[in-house]
């Protein structure tokens, strides 16, 4: 469903020069799988969410999301893809309803098809009784809500999420882990980046470990185990980043 | 491009800008009350200085009797009130006085201060009392003497203005509104242009948009089609409270003397629209071109407010009464249409002016969209850092 191919990104700063911050990455997403995507901070997660969402270009290499090449047909990819990030990205001054009916359009839906979807969407998501209100006023569990249900709104095959639970308390990031469940046994293909060891550790079938633009390792819990000798995978990540076992203790 | 996702955006814009209360302060409030404010702060103005003149050019300084008989009673009948000084040039200057009036033997000297409107309308009316009295005498001798009357003037001179009626005050009307026009219309444009280019990066929704099935260049087609259509509203309700302050007498009675003959007929303001329309699209694609480099409102507004300044140039350019519109000039954005509202409103616009004007506009706002379409696509410009 998703097939990365040599996929990187260089980006040019006056002052910095060139910046590799993707550098071949190469890997592929099944359906019906939950494949997560960890780094630190500036390693390259964002950039390469932000290349297969189409929304950056590649400066070589492709991928193929749902039979769809992101370089030559990037406005099929976009219609194959929902896409969400921990900011939510929700217009502050529009309700529920209107952000579902304004996705649903561009995703090419309209008229009683969209209805009911939007209905069968919120009924799930439990939003019917705050769909009518303006986002700026609900609070942050329920405009969670709302974003996964936009997400989905146009029932894309592929989901690519952009640390979905970035800054959420415990039972927020519950409802985020419960989503991407879900959509994995709905038989959708789902990227996930995230900071969260556990979050990463419980939910993906296999995990992609980035580190200064390169993919350092791919595989299931048990290929990382096998790889680095380590048994969490918060050592296995510090492991594959280098950061030596007495730093790693004193951080502990 | 796909125009029912162009018409996706268009409406999801429009829905958030009248929702924003900035915008709607912008676009609809400041349009409607500025003109109305500004006519009766002009009014106002003019008619408390005319009294005020009237009341303090009435004193007139003299140093003792006046060495000229009969000119003190012509004075007081006259409705001056004279006031007894050592130094007339300090109770001029000191404004002690309105006027000053010597007489030295067959001269009479009139003081006054020319950047004062009481002590020049002193002076002119001391002039126009002196000459009544300098004919009435001159009558006399001549009478005296046996001389007709008919010598003092042997010809007359008359000024003949070929200018259709209340022209002046067309042209005095129309600059100034042309140039409060254009202005309020780019004003109206800036909150919204901002708002849904630096506002979305803000907010962290533009790039979900971007994620969306929608292409860059239906984006932001929506997007300037939304920009325009504020801008187009702001300068609709201007035109119409512009219309409204007219017709309902609301300018008073100075403005109106000033003013006199100029008509804002359904006509005129068809006109107006047309004439505008093309200058909101240029004035939406570039604005939101400019804002989309911002990565906050408040950068924007910054990036945005030396626009403004460079409209406002061309536009006073064109509010000058001796400006006038040639071929070379109706290709200049703003100042064009400046001149265009300002023909219309004098009732002496040509259609070639008109067409000239709305064609070239149309042309700028083609291309103001198209670079607007490549900033959209560029990754410096969406995601600077």
């Amino acid at each position: 469903m998703i097939e990365v191919e040599q996929l990187t990104k260089t980006f040019h700063d006056k002052k910095r020069g060139e910046i590799h911050a993707l550098n071949a990455a190469s890997f592929q997403v099944n359906p019906r799988e939950i494949f997560g995507i960890l780094g630190p901070n500036g390693a390259g997660k964002t950039t390469l969410l932000r290349l297969l969402a189409t929304v950056l270009r590649p400066t070589s290499g492709t991928a193929i999301i749902n039979g769809h090449d992101i370089v030559r047909e990037p406005a099929a990819v976009r219609a194959s893809i929902g896409f969400l990030s921990g900011d939510m990205g929700l217009y502050g001054r529009l309700t529920a309803l209107e952000i579902l009916g304004f996705f649903g359009k561009l995703g090419g839906m309209g008229g009683a098809a969209l209805k009911k979807r939007t209905e069968d969407v919120i009924a799930r998501l439990d939003i019917a009784s705050y769909a009518d209100t303006r986002i700026d006023k609900l609070s942050t569990g329920m405009r969670q809500r709302v974003a996964i249900a936009r997400t989905i709104v146009h029932d894309p095959p592929v989901l690519i999420l952009d640390e979905p639970s970035y800054g959420l308390d415990v039972p927020s990031a519950r409802l985020i882990e419960n989503f991407v469940l879900d959509a994995r046994n709905q038989g959708k293909c789902i990227l996930l980046s995230t900071h969260v060891m556990e979050e990463a550790e419980y939910l993906c079938d296999r995990i992609s470990v980035v580190h200064e633009g390169r993919v350092r390792i791919t595989g299931t819990m048990e290929d990382l185990r096998a790889a680095t000798g380590k048994t969490r995978l918060r050592e296995i990540f510090l492991d594959l980043l280098g950061i030596p076992a007495r730093a790693q203790e004193a951080r502990a | 491009m796909n125009t029912r996702i162009v018409t996706t955006v268009y409406r999801k814009e429009i829905l958030e800008l009248v929702r924003d209360r900035r915008t709607v302060v912008s676009m609809v409030v400041v349009p409607i009350v500025a003109m109305p404010l500004l006519f009766s702060a002009m009014n106002y103005f003019m008619s408390s200085s005319e009294k005020q003149a009237d009341r303090e050019s009435t004193t007139v300084a003299v140093s003792g009797p006046l060495a000229m008989p009969g000119l003190e009673d012509a004075l007081k009948s006259a409705g001056f009130q004279l006031k007894n000084v050592q130094d007339l040039r300090a109770a001029v200057r000191d404004k002690g006085a309105a006027a000053a009036v010597e007489v030295s033997e067959a001269q009479i000297r009139i003081y006054n201060d020319e950047t004062l409107p009481a002590s020049e309308k002193a002076a002119a009316k001391l002039h126009e009392l002196l000459d009544t009295l300098k004919d009435r005498q001159v009558r006399v001798a001549l009478s005296a003497k046996g001389i007709p009357e008919k010598v003092l003037e042997p010809f007359t001179v008359e000024d003949v203005d070929v200018a259709p009626q209340g022209t002046r005050g067309r042209k005095f009307l129309g600059g100034m509104l042309g140039y409060m026009v254009i202005l309020l219309m780019f004003t109206g444009c800036m909150y919204p242009s901002v708002d849904m280019t630096a506002g979305e990066k803000e907010r962290k929704t533009l790039e979900i948009l971007l994620a969306s099935a929608a292409g860059r260049d239906e984006i932001v087609l929506g997007k300037i089609l939304a920009a325009s259509t504020a801008a187009f509203i702001t300068a609709t309700l201007n035109i119409l409270s512009i219309a409204l302050s007219f017709q309902s007498g609301f300018m008073g009675k100075n403005l109106r003397e000033l003013m006199e003959g100029v008509r804002i007929d359904g006509s005129a303001i068809a006109l107006l629209l047309i004439a505008v329309l093309p200058t909101a699209v240029t004035a939406a694609a570039v604005m939101i071109t400019i804002s989309s480099f911002a990565k906050s409102f408040k950068e924007g507004q910054s990036y945005l407010s030396p626009l403004i300044m460079l409209v406002i140039f061309p536009a006073v350019i064109g509010m000058m009464p001796g400006m006038e519109a040639s071929t070379r000039l109706g290709l200049l954005p703003v100042f064009n249409v400046s001149q265009l509202i300002k023909s219309i409103f004098a009732g002496d616009y040509t259609a070639t002016a008109f067409v000239v004007s709305f064609a070239s506009n149309f042309v700028y706002a083609a291309v103001a969209f198209v670079i607007a379409v490549r900033m959209f696509q560029r990754e410096d410009v969406l995601f600077r850092t």
